[in-house]
């Protein structure tokens, strides 16, 4: 049934739908909606589930690898400063292979305090072994959640769904929101492959030697590896039942492509307007959205490029010292790959800064125009600032 | 006593840890009470090793080592997990050091017995950074040598008071309990385990390798904090009352000190200055339990 | 729904998680020092003249052991029902827990352990060896020659005593007062050591022509005869007729040859032997006076004796001694002489002399002489020196070709005379004499040394036929050896007695007898010294869960697979009974 739900509460119906069994998560904006809703599933029945009310993000994590090694669904939300306060965490859950889903709603880092659309929080958890989703809109972020329970369950690895503040959490739109049967024939109940079990007394996570260690981390990789097979396969399933499909990248008008854009997040949608206004004055532009930031869709992205002569990537997010993350990670995928086109990176909107058409067809009309990529990155739609105010 | 498992042995032979280890012999006695319907949370500490490398496993319990800090909150996580697949006999334990309650973990455990966890939060106490090489913690007593309150720069400041930190939040149970008093130990590690909500015990559990004495002094030298009062055995329900367990005989500080290495460059001023501070606390703890048995 | 397309090739976990035990981590190899069970001595039994072993005697009374407390005494000593009453028992003064609070009341406990085998008529179930062909003659039923038969008996041996006097018992029938030692008390234990078959013949007096030429059907004579005849004031007046002989005096009180003495008796000496004239005389209805030529604490006889003697009414005269006696219408005017303490000699007594002329008389209805005893014949003294002599420290041996060996035994060669010095003299000659018989003169004194209860001098007839006790170490266990806390306060029972007033109305015995529950409670204040009585510390305080409980006697053992020599089971010991010892680097064991 269509409802109009904000994307805060698309993240809340998945829960309730996955039936998530323990809950734990600490305010923070823009996160706060997702946990508010779920905390009154949990008060009225209509979720059964343990909600903690933990004193910090740093234990709300910390309670769900304890509920997660215990062989139950689990599932917290944070933004920002709490995924960076869950930082030691994130590594500790994919190493112990908990199967935990985080709702992860892009804000940017303080100072100065900002509490708007901004990736850099979730890039800068990139290496910890969770498996990262960036999601355009309420439906994907509703779709993408249960899924998320689907695939970590089946990888025995942590996944983060990563949704733009405000732009997306608390926007509403019309989300389908599926039936609860359609969602129980996607995702059954879940059945651990370890846990926590007085008949079969282990111990978990204890001191791993040289020795060992580094086939342990293999292990992890390997479980990456299976990680996008199985999204595949998972998303042909979940089709198959609910009828959607939205990819590990989309390519939007990519085929005959001159310039390809590379994009992420809500900033497709409006991509996609631009896109659809310089094709119709004949312009051979495509969009290609990543939607599944690790494991990095290395493949696709190397196949769907091939007919582009240049590639824009713009990223709401930076690297200092290096560049837009996106783009990094772009460029790492190519060049190993001869001949492949040239990369441009763009950063735009930090901190919540609008991207706006405009802003997307000068980063198209720049591309165009360039004949080769002068820096690893710019700035755009940079302002004269006065460095005389506020100096003394 | 009356425990009808004190013959069982829920840990095995061939632990690592040193020669002595107090805290090996806390988790024997509490485990000897709480039996094997347990799960044990071990954040970082000395038992991160002594437990054993993969694949090993010294405990016959289920258990989840953990971070560092996360003690009371991962407990949290296995009580929720539990509870909600309907099993609500399992015990709850964390195991944790004095740096791992007292400092890094301070917060998810006040966190944790805020919301009255149903748990049983167990600190040994070796009173430093033991596993790391004896760094000092606010667990360290005053005038102690640690590596990082080197020579003449001793801490000169008092241990931290957990178990008063802990009554503050008015939890069902918090106790003090010593390797040299194994009965009581495992009386109150049996008590705490027929409770609901939060529990607190507090293990003193000397460390032969960190304090600069001989292993075969560990227990007795837990017995003797116990005897000078700089250690008092006492339990305290709902964070009113307070029962003190043992009434020592009146010992002088001096003797448990310098038995110590830790303690060596102590003077007679100092020790005496310690010896005030131990009777002031002591004083202060008869009187908490002094206005409990008014009130009650 | 559609069915679920789960793939089927999911890459398999490896994760940080246990499916072994640590049990495959042979920990003792780090050990350097090495735990050991280890009993040791308790000082109670090093300083028991008869080696008795106190310690394990306390902790099978605590058990309610009665039987096997009361023949762990007997192995060592045929008279718990005597000592328990008449022992000056040495073992108290050297109680470590003495420095804890009181020593353990020992000899009210023996005596607890006698009067419980008297009342449930308990049976010996010692075992004797295996017969041997040697015959012994024992000259003297008293406590030595009695000692001497039990022990060369349980030996396998022949043992003939021969009493010159009409029953067996020596000074323990004539020399004690029965408020001190009833005799049923002294019969049952004499006819304990018939029953073991030792034959007694009274009435028969050996001279020396009975071993003399090799005319005996004896390998060897035991000779406790003892002191029987009193030493000589050497003043004038002595001799007058009326003038008593205090050991004279008590054996015709037990022949019943003594009536109501009135008015004041003076008894001249500072001896058992004074105290108990004094103390019968009293009975007897007598104002008596105690005369000394030292001071009280000077006295020879046993401190508590004197005590009860003062408590009595008999009145104490220190520093005074007769120089003259003389008769005056039927009384006798004794003059004394001051003494004054010029010194010490040796250890206790204090060295006097006349203080000048200071003189006064006393005169008294009656007077007994007490000053010590001798043998009454010069040959039961061992001669001089001679070749084939051994002395040891409770008898002397003197082996000739051609005759039997001559053991001087008993009172004849003891420094201390007392009862439990006696048995230690009759347990050494008999142990002496099977040394003797089977290996020669020259392996008594080594063999003997072997089984010595601590340095010396009591030895143990357990450890000599090589039972339990021979395992332990001789090495005493001093006070600060002790974990002393795992041990409560608890005052000393108080022995139950006689009040004064009723004592002097007769001869009934002043030590009244304890129950079993407060024998019990008292037993159990005893520190068991050395010695292990499962109190299970060392199996609870292995922080490696290395001391397992087992079959062996013991009870446990350590298994040293995974001991890392921490020493706790060690100290945490309350009893001392392990030792802690450097690991041999290259034991194979």
């Amino acid at each position: 049934m269509r409802h109009v739900l904000e994307g805060s509460h698309a993240v809340s119906e998945a829960v309730r739908l996955a039936r998530a069994q323990v809950i734990s998560a600490y305010p923070i904006t823009p996160q706060t909606h997702i946990v508010e809703q779920l905390s009154e599933y949990c008060a009225n029945g209509t979720l059964n589930a343990r909600f903690l009310r933990v004193e910090s993000e740093h234990s709300a994590l910390a309670a769900l690898i304890g509920a997660a090694s215990s062989g139950v669904r689990t599932f917290t939300a944070t933004s920002s400063q709490g995924l960076a306060l869950m930082h030691e965490l994130l590594h500790w859950a994919s190493g112990a292979r908990l199967p935990i889903v985080m709702a992860q709603v892009n804000r940017a880092m303080a100072p100065g305090w900002n509490i708007w659309a901004d990736q850099t929080d979730s890039l800068a958890q990139r290496d910890t072994g969770w498996v990262q989703f960036y999601c355009e809109n309420g439906q994907e972020v509703l779709d993408t959640t249960i899924q998320a329970f689907r695939l970590a369950e089946w990888v025995n690895l942590p996944v983060m769904v990563n949704l733009d503040a405000f732009f997306l959490s608390h926007t509403y739109e019309p989300v389908d929101v599926p039936d609860q049967k359609s969602v129980d024939s996607f995702l059954p109940p879940y059945k651990p492959r370890f846990q926590l079990d007085l008949a079969n007394p282990c111990a978990f996570n204890q001191l791993a030697p040289p020795n060992i260690y580094m086939e342990m981390r293999h292990n992890i990789q390997m479980a990456m590896d299976e990680a996008f097979t199985f999204f595949e396969q998972m998303e042909e399933e979940f089709g198959t039942i609910l009828g959607r499909r939205h990819g590990a990248v989309e390519a939007i008008r990519c085929d005959d492509a001159e310039v390809i854009l590379i994009t992420s997040g809500t900033v497709t949608s409006t991509s996609r307007q631009v896109v659809a206004k310089l094709r119709e004055k004949g312009e051979k532009v495509g969009l290609l959205k990543i939607k599944l930031f690790r494991p990095f869709p290395l493949n696709l992205l190397r196949e769907l490029t091939k007919p582009a002569s240049k590639i824009a990537v713009i990223d709401r997010n930076f690297s200092f010292g290096a560049s837009g993350i996106f783009a990094q990670e772009v460029k790492a995928a190519l060049c190993n790959f001869p001949g492949h086109p040239p990369v441009y990176g763009y950063v735009a909107g930090l901190g919540g800064r609008d991207i706006t058409t405009e802003v997307i067809e000068d980063i198209y009309w720049l591309t165009k125009n360039s004949t080769a990529p002068e820096n690893e990155s710019s700035w755009v739609g940079l302002r004269e600032v006065d460095h005389a105010v506020g100096q003394s | 006593m009356q425990l009808d498992n004190l013959n069982r042995e829920h840990m095995c032979s061939g632990h690592v840890g040193c020669p002595g280890c107090g805290a090996a012999l806390a988790m024997r006695f509490l485990l000897k009470a709480l039996g094997n319907k347990t799960i044990m949370i071990i954040p970082a500490c000395c038992w991160s090793i002594i437990a054993g490398p993969y694949p090993q496993s010294t405990l016959k319990i289920p258990v989840l080592h953990s971070a560092f800090e996360t003690g009371g909150a991962v407990a949290s996580g296995v009580r929720a997990a539990h509870d909600i697949k309907g099993d609500t006999e399992t015990t709850v334990v964390t195991w944790a050091g004095d740096g791992g309650t007292f400092d890094i973990g301070f917060q998810a455990l006040s966190g944790a017995v805020e919301r009255n966890e149903n748990f049983i939060y167990v600190c040994y106490d070796n009173e430093a950074y033991m596993n790391t090489g004896v760094q000092r913690s606010s667990s360290t007593p005053y005038g102690a040598w640690t590596t990082t309150t080197p020579g003449q720069h001793w801490k000169r400041l008092r241990k931290k008071n957990i178990v008063e930190a802990l009554v503050a939040h008015r939890i069902p149970y918090a106790a003090t309990a010593s390797i040299a008093f194994p009965e009581d130990l495992m009386r109150k590690a049996k008590k705490a385990k027929d409770m609901a909500g939060s529990r607190f015990i507090h293990i003193f559990s000397s460390c032969p390798t960190g304090w600069g004495m001989p292993s075969e002094m560990s227990v007795k030298i837990a017995r003797m904090a116990v005897q000078t009062t700089i250690f008092p055995l006492y339990e305290v329900e709902d964070g009113l009352r307070y029962t003190i367990n043992y009434t020592p005989k009146g010992y002088l500080v001096n003797e448990y000190f310098r038995l110590q290495g830790r303690f060596k460059h102590l003077t007679e001023e100092d020790l005496e200055s310690i010896q005030e501070m131990v009777d002031e606390d002591w004083n202060l703890l008869l009187r908490k339990a002094g206005v409990a048995l008014e009130t009650s | 729904m559609a069915a679920q397309q789960t793939p089927t090739n999911r890459t398999p976990l490896l994760i940080p998680c246990s499916y072994l035990t640590t049990e495959g981590n042979k920990t003792g190899s780090w050990r350097f020092l090495r735990p050991r069970y280890e009993e040791k001595t308790s000082p109670c039994s090093a300083a028991c003249p008869a080696g008795e072993d106190i310690g394990r005697v306390e902790m099978l009374t605590a058990q309610g052991s009665f039987k096997e407390a009361w023949e762990t005494v007997m192995m060592e000593n045929p008279f718990p029902g005597v000592c328990g009453r008449v022992c000056y028992h040495p073992c108290e003064q050297q109680c470590n827990r003495k420095e804890f609070d009181e020593p353990v009341a020992i000899h009210s406990l023996e005596r607890f352990l006698a009067d419980t085998a008297s009342r449930y008529e308990l049976q010996l179930s010692l075992q004797k060896l295996e017969s041997k062909k040697q015959k012994i003659a024992i000259v003297g039923s008293g406590p030595s020659g009695l000692a001497a038969g039990y022990f060369l008996t349980l030996l396998g041996y022949q043992a003939d005593i021969f009493e010159a006097l009409p029953e067996p018992g020596g000074v323990l029938r004539w020399g004690i007062p029965l408020y001190r030692l009833p005799l049923s008390i002294l019969n049952r234990e004499i006819a304990q050591i018939r029953e073991l078959g030792v034959q007694i013949h009274c009435g028969k007096s050996i001279s020396q022509e009975f071993w003399r030429g090799g005319k005996s059907e004896y390998d060897a004579i035991f000779l406790g005869c003892g002191h029987s005849r009193s030493v000589p004031l050497k003043i004038s007046g002595e001799d007058l007729a009326g003038v008593k002989d205090g050991l004279q005096f008590l054996a015709d009180i037990r022949r019943g040859e003594v009536s109501a003495l009135d008015g004041t008796a003076a008894v001249i000496g500072g001896g058992n032997t004074a105290v108990d004239t004094a103390r019968s005389a009293a009975r007897f209805g007598a104002k008596v006076i105690l005369i000394y030529r030292r001071r009280r604490q000077d006295m020879p006889a046993f401190a508590e004796e004197v005590e009860m003697a003062l408590e009595e009414g008999v009145e104490l005269w220190e520093l005074q001694t007769p120089v003259n006696i003389a008769a005056q219408d039927g009384d006798f005017v004794v003059t004394l002489q001051h003494m004054h303490v010029i010194g010490k000699d040796g250890q206790r007594k204090a060295r006097v002399k006349p203080d000048s002329n200071k003189k006064k008389k006393i005169r008294v209805q009656h007077l007994f002489k007490a000053v010590g005893t001798e043998a009454s014949e010069t040959w039961y003294e061992p001669p001089k020196k001679t070749r084939g002599m051994l002395r040891l420290s409770n008898c002397v041996l003197l082996h000739k070709s051609r005759e039997p060996t001559l053991v001087y035994g008993g009172d004849l060669v003891a420094d201390i005379k007392s009862v439990a010095h006696a048995v230690a003299s009759g347990k050494q000659a008999a142990i002496a004499l099977d040394i003797l018989f089977h290996e020669g003169l020259d392996a008594v004194r080594p063999r003997l040394q072997s089984c010595l209860v601590a340095e010396g001098p009591s030895i143990s007839w357990e450890t000599y036929i090589g039972g339990p006790r021979s395992l332990r170490n001789q090495r005493v266990v001093r006070y600060s050896d002790l974990n002393t806390d795992y041990f409560q306060f608890a005052p000393m029972m108080i022995q139950p007695r006689l009040l004064p007033e009723e004592r002097f109305q007769s001869f009934a015995e002043i030590n009244l007898k304890i129950g079993a529950s407060l024998a019990i409670r008292e037993a159990e204040r005893c520190f068991n010294c050395g010695l292990c009585n499962q109190c299970d510390n060392c199996q609870l305080f292995c922080p490696e869960i290395a001391v397992t409980r087992d079959n062996n006697p013991r009870g446990r053992h350590i298994n040293y697979d995974y001991c890392k020599g921490c020493g706790l089971c060690v100290v945490e010991c309350p009893r001392n009974a392990m030792i802690l010892e450097e690991e041999l680097l290259c034991d194979t064991s």
